[in-house]
């Protein structure tokens, strides 16, 4: 992909890019107000009412004692699987259609992991109580206990949070250079304080490169372990259907699926409202399609290995547990997540299907829908059938927790909002790297004015 | 009195050029500014060696190290006896210096990437702002007025677009 996606010169790349900073129209501050409004209404409000109230507010009880907040978690921490580990993934492999979309695929990475952090919070009751999870010497003499997989999580969150942070920030320095010289005001004191004094020195480029690729690689194996280590929350209990060796690759995997049809999501959105069709195209999307197929057929796979360790376990709490899934109260949700993570995406073998965008659009969607019933799978039908009868039951979610759910959805657009008009949400120097280098020829008349 | 010499090239190749005919004239601590990574400095200005890699291995290192201190330490500290099974298990705590590995990795790499580029700098130094956007720049610093013309000839020879002088005093 060279000089025939990209007809623009390195001057427009930067016009545009700059134009999508730092000119916004009344739309963007409705979408602003809109998301900020419902994140306050829908997420803030129903959680001081839970702290005000008490945990009994959400609807988890006996034998459901973990809820939609658990299955958000997951469904987050999955949706950010895809940004950061794709991105360094296409960096190691050289693959140039990257450079389009990496930086918004991480910001999404970026702003899953707050808003999955923010879950953690919402569930645990009470917050206040968090840094007790943190190993911190203390008067109280308490230390956390370093055999329970909640304290790998810890541990692998907050690493993947700083990783991911990092990685985002690093790859961003050129750019903040390159706006700070076309911004006045409070903009320039930003950026200049955000881009660090960059030059874009020979010598500059090339840490940057080495530093970048050492991140790269720490970062691959760091994001397949953060969403193993989620998965042994539920594998190392000794609940039927939970307790199996297959969950961490399932996680991975679902993980990485889920994050993958968010990006398609991500993309299209920006590719419309930022004006950015020139820079995220088919190709992009032809190239999602054929990752999203393949991820889609591992996960068929997998869920099909879970079935057959139940049934091929021989034992009758797996039995009771595999029925439950497949037949019971929750079957009709099992049977929507087949149908749109497993069937759906069969239409991706058609090149005409994943080279148009409104229905990659709606397929992207309806995997992510998909996905989180999932996550709220394991979860509810797990804890519904455990080893006796006399402790079964069935978990519906409360109206809180039903909208703290819709609103971290608002909370994640909001963050995203405010991502796209401070970050260059297209990787400018690396847009520019794909292109052919200007040719010796008279040149073009120099930079416009100052934005 | 010490100036710097500044040439704008429309492309890569010509800018490569210019800084090899540069160093061949004797001019040293030549730096080239560029929007995008270009390919052929190594061979034009020299091999690049960076420390990053030292400190990402030292990082990670010391990472696991403490990481693997730190929960076989607490499980010392707190004895917490399960059926006659091991007090320092292997496998949760692998997990541990695992992840402490990457973080402690991680932040030595920012670390080392900060020194070996000698960033954040917020004094100023020659900078040339269209660089940034689609010109590459030659620059060397020049002792004198005769230094300065025969630098500017060279650079006009190459094919500069453009050939500036930035005295100390212009900073």
């Amino acid at each position: 992909m060279t000089t025939e996606t990209f007809k623009l010169g390195y001057n427009d790349i930067h016009d545009d890019v700059v134009r999508s900073i730092v000119k916004t129209g009344p739309k963007y501050y409705i979408a602003l107000a809109t998301a900020g409004g419902v994140t306050l209404l829908c997420f803030f409000f129903p959680w001081s009412y839970q702290l005000y109230y008490g945990i009994g507010a959400a609807g988890m009880n006996h034998p459901g004692v973990w809820g939609t907040y658990l299955a958000s978690f997951i469904f987050w921490i999955g949706l950010s699987h895809s940004g950061t580990l794709l991105s360094c993934v296409l960096h190691l492999t050289n693959s140039s259609w990257r450079k389009a979309m990496y930086r918004s695929a991480e910001a999404m990475t970026l702003f899953s992991l707050v808003v999955a952090a923010t879950y953690v919070m919402v569930h645990v009751g009470r917050p206040w109580f968090i840094h007790w999870a943190v190993p911190y010497p203390n008067q109280m003499e308490l230390w956390p206990n370093f055999r329970s997989p909640l304290l790998f999580d810890v541990m692998a969150i907050a690493t993947y949070i700083t990783g991911s942070t990092i990685f985002i920030y690093m790859g961003s320095i050129p750019d903040f250079a390159a706006v700070r010289d076309r911004t006045s005001g409070w903009r320039n004191t930003m950026y200049t304080l955000l881009s660090l004094g960059w030059r874009g020195t020979d010598k500059e480029w090339h840490r940057l490169h080495w530093a970048y690729t050492f991140l790269a690689v720490l970062i691959i194996p760091l994001a397949v372990s953060v969403h193993s280590i989620v998965s042994w929350d539920f594998a190392m209990s000794i609940v039927p259907s939970l307790h199996q060796t297959i969950f961490a690759p399932y996680f991975v995997v679902g993980a990485i699926y889920s994050g993958t049809a968010g990006i398609v999501t991500v993309m299209f959105v920006l590719r419309k409202t930022m004006g950015f069709e020139q820079y995220i195209t088919k190709l992009h999307f032809d190239n999602l399609g054929k990752l999203l197929l393949v991820l889609s057929l591992i996960w068929t796979y997998i869920n099909g290995v879970e079935l057959f360790t139940a049934w091929y376990s021989g034992t009758s709490e797996e039995y009771e547990a595999l029925g439950y899934k497949l037949f019971g109260y929750y079957a009709w949700l099992y049977w929507e997540m087949i149908l749109f993570c497993a069937v759906a995406p069969m239409l991706m073998f058609s090149t005409r299907f994943r080279t148009s965008f409104v229905p990659m659009l709606i397929l992207s969607i309806a995997i992510n829908i998909g996905m989180y019933t999932e996550r709220f799978l394991i979860v509810a039908t797990s804890l519904s059938r455990q080893y006796l009868p006399d402790a079964w039951g069935t978990y519906v979610p409360s109206p809180v927790e039903i909208s703290i759910m819709v609103g971290s959805f608002a909370l994640f657009t909001t963050l995203f909002l405010i991502f796209v008009k401070i970050f260059p949400s297209v990787s400018m120097y690396e847009v520019k790297e794909t292109m052919a280098t200007p040719k010796m020829e008279p040149a073009a008349p120099a930079a416009g004015s100052p934005a | 009195m010490t100036s710097n010499v500044i040439g704008l090239f429309h492309d890569p190749e010509s800018a490569l050029t210019a800084a090899g005919q540069l160093k061949g004239a004797g001019f040293e601590s030549l730096e080239i500014m560029s929007p995008v990574p270009i390919h052929g400095v190594e061979e034009v200005l020299g091999k690049k060696k960076s420390v990053i890699k030292n400190f990402t291995f030292m990082g990670a290192l010391i990472g696991g190290i403490s990481g693997f201190a730190l929960a076989a330490g607490t499980a010392i500290a707190w004895p917490h006896p399960v059926g006659g099974r091991p007090i320092i298990t292997m496998p949760p705590f692998l997990i541990i210096t695992y992840e402490l590995t990457i973080l402690f990795g991680i932040l030595a790499t920012v670390l080392g990437f900060f020194i070996s580029s000698r960033l954040p700098a917020f004094r100023n130094r020659v900078y040339v702002p269209e660089s940034a956007v689609d010109k590459f720049v030659v620059t060397a610093p020049c002792d004198d007025a005769e230094h300065f013309k025969r630098a500017e000839a060279i650079l006009n020879d190459a094919g500069a677009e453009q050939v500036r002088e930035i005295g100390e005093s212009d900073l």
